[in-house]
């Protein structure tokens, strides 16, 4: 069996006092294109920040290509944030150079090469001498995408990757992702719209800093029982299925102490 | 030095030197300062008294306030976070800022010592490459320093806060005005403890009195263990930022 690309084990992770991750565990497969998808507040990119090693778990473990985040693998790391994330004053092109050199290509001629296939990829050619300051918002995020897929990484991470597009960049956005994973790339995805989780081909239900549900989006379909559910109508009825099993403990622990 | 901290400072030059506001800040701005502190002294004594400390203390304030404002925007903006998944340490990511800033302030430094003693007629000793030399090392101790405290703003306005906090008691305690020994004695003794007393009290042992880099060793060490002391509590920082 092949490695999981990343496989995280009852994960804790607190802000202070406020519990965000919550006994997570999950086993992603590579080559997949996974998407964890819950509301705000569900934990989805403090997943994503502690897979990608920028915070430190406590309690539980998480491994990326079968290691803890580190430096070591680094490099076959990709990261998207929320934020697109990129130097204002220097144009898509200097941006995109400046992280496949951070990501160790330093041949000039295979690097100048690739930030060009790159800049094609999210199809903004004819801007790449332009400053990001002057570009919108969907072309800020094209440009964030291709810092993260520059070097080619097998793992990448992408937080609410298609927020704030309009639907036709939407499609071309996931047509970008199809492309990654066809190529070998693994894909962690955060999203909190069903229209995202349907293209990936397994999920994550995420609330309140725990997962309420995992599979590929017809297993979670099917979990309501009903025909012709949605991933929402699954969504929703894990949320009361967890809700009234909460109430049930609730009721039963209090029946015990009443017992004794 | 590693690749990284080259890449990192070369994209720090070219990301300032395609914003003009700030061009403008790091050239017109210490000329402006250093014509008014020219005109507004008449007595050529005073002024080549002067003029060595106003030198120091522009390096100073203008390497805290660009290091500050850059460092600010790269954990706000998203960028810091994205570096520390990359392949890039700490101290890559700090040195490449200083190495990157430090060639504007030795820009600074030539423009404004060119200007005073071309323009404004300020009469020096010492040679030119050891003003440098110290020039730099206040360079670096301003950008650790902006490095550092950049840690604790959330935004520019905070940010800009730092300097009445932080670098102007250090103006008034470092002897640019009014001799050390003529303090209070708390102050006087407070002064010792801030990098920008020794600044001045170095480039003008070398620009008054024409005592060479060998003769300020005392000043250097303890600016260079200023400096050493601010970078590592900079890139202990950038734990902070990404937990």
């Amino acid at each position: 069996m092949t490695e999981p690309a990343i496989l995280v084990n009852n994960l804790n992770f607190y802000f202070g006092k406020l519990k965000v991750i919550d006994g997570m565990s999950m086993e992603i497969q590579p080559g997949a294109t996974y998407g964890l998808l819950g509301p705000n507040g569900a934990g989805k990119t403090t997943l994503i920040r502690l897979m990608a090693g920028l915070l430190t778990p406590a309690s539980g473990s998480v491994k990326c290509l079968g290691k803890t985040p580190s430096p070591a693998i680094a490099q076959k790391i990709g990261y998207m944030p929320q934020l697109p994330a990129l130097y204002s004053e220097l144009s898509v092109e200097q941006n995109i150079d400046f992280f496949a050199r951070i990501y160790g290509m330093k041949n000039r001629k295979e690097r100048a090469q690739r930030v060009e296939e790159t800049i094609k990829v999210v199809d903004l050619w004819e801007k790449r001498k332009t400053q990001i300051l002057k570009l919108s918002g969907g072309m800020k995020q094209r440009v964030s995408l291709a810092c993260a897929i520059v070097h080619k990484p097998p793992l990448i991470f992408l937080d609410e990757p298609t927020v704030g597009l309009d639907p036709e960049l939407r499609v071309h956005f996931w047509g970008y992702f199809e492309s990654l994973t066809k190529a070998g790339s693994t894909l962690i995805i955060s999203s909190h719209t069903f229209d995202d989780a349907a293209h990936c081909q397994r999920l994550a239900f995420l609330r309140l800093g725990k997962v309420v549900a995992q599979g590929t989006p017809a297993e979670l379909r099917a979990i309501t029982g009903q025909k012709e559910s949605t991933l929402e109508d699954a969504f929703l009825f894990c949320i009361r299925r967890d809700a009234a099993a909460k109430n049930y403990g609730t009721i039963n622990s209090g029946v015990k102490e009443n017992v004794h | 030095m590693s690749t990284n901290t080259l890449t990192l400072a070369s994209r720090v030059m070219t990301q300032i030197a395609r914003d003009r506001r700030t061009i403008a800040l790091i050239i017109v701005a210490p000329l402006v300062i250093a014509t008014i502190a020219g005109y507004s002294i008449s007595n050529k004594a005073m002024l080549n008294n002067a003029a060595p400390g106003i030198l120091a203390t522009l390096i100073f304030f203008f390497g805290f306030l660009i290091t500050g404002i850059s460092f600010l925007r790269e954990r706000t903006q998203g960028t810091l976070e994205r570096l520390m998944v990359a392949p890039v340490s700490r101290m890559d990511i700090v040195a490449g800022y200083l190495l990157g800033l430090v060639l504007f302030a030795l820009m600074q430094t030539l423009i404004m010592f060119f200007y005073m003693v071309y323009v404004l007629d300020v009469t020096y000793q010492g040679d030119l490459w050891q003003i440098l030399v110290f020039q730099v090392l206040m360079g670096i101790v301003a950008v650790s320093m902006g490095t550092f405290f950049s840690a604790f703003a959330r935004n520019e306005f905070q940010m800009i806060q730092f300097i009445p906090l932080v670098i102007v008691p250090q103006i008034f305690l470092s002897g640019l005005f009014i001799p050390i020994s003529q303090l209070p004695s708390v102050l006087e003794w407070i002064s010792k403890f801030l990098p920008l007393t020794y600044g001045v009290e170095g480039i003008k042992a070398l620009m008054q009195q024409g005592q060479n880099l060998l003769d300020v060793g005392k000043d250097i060490g303890i600016l260079a263990a200023f400096a050493v002391g601010f970078l590592l509590l900079a890139s202990l920082t950038l734990r902070k930022a990404g937990n």
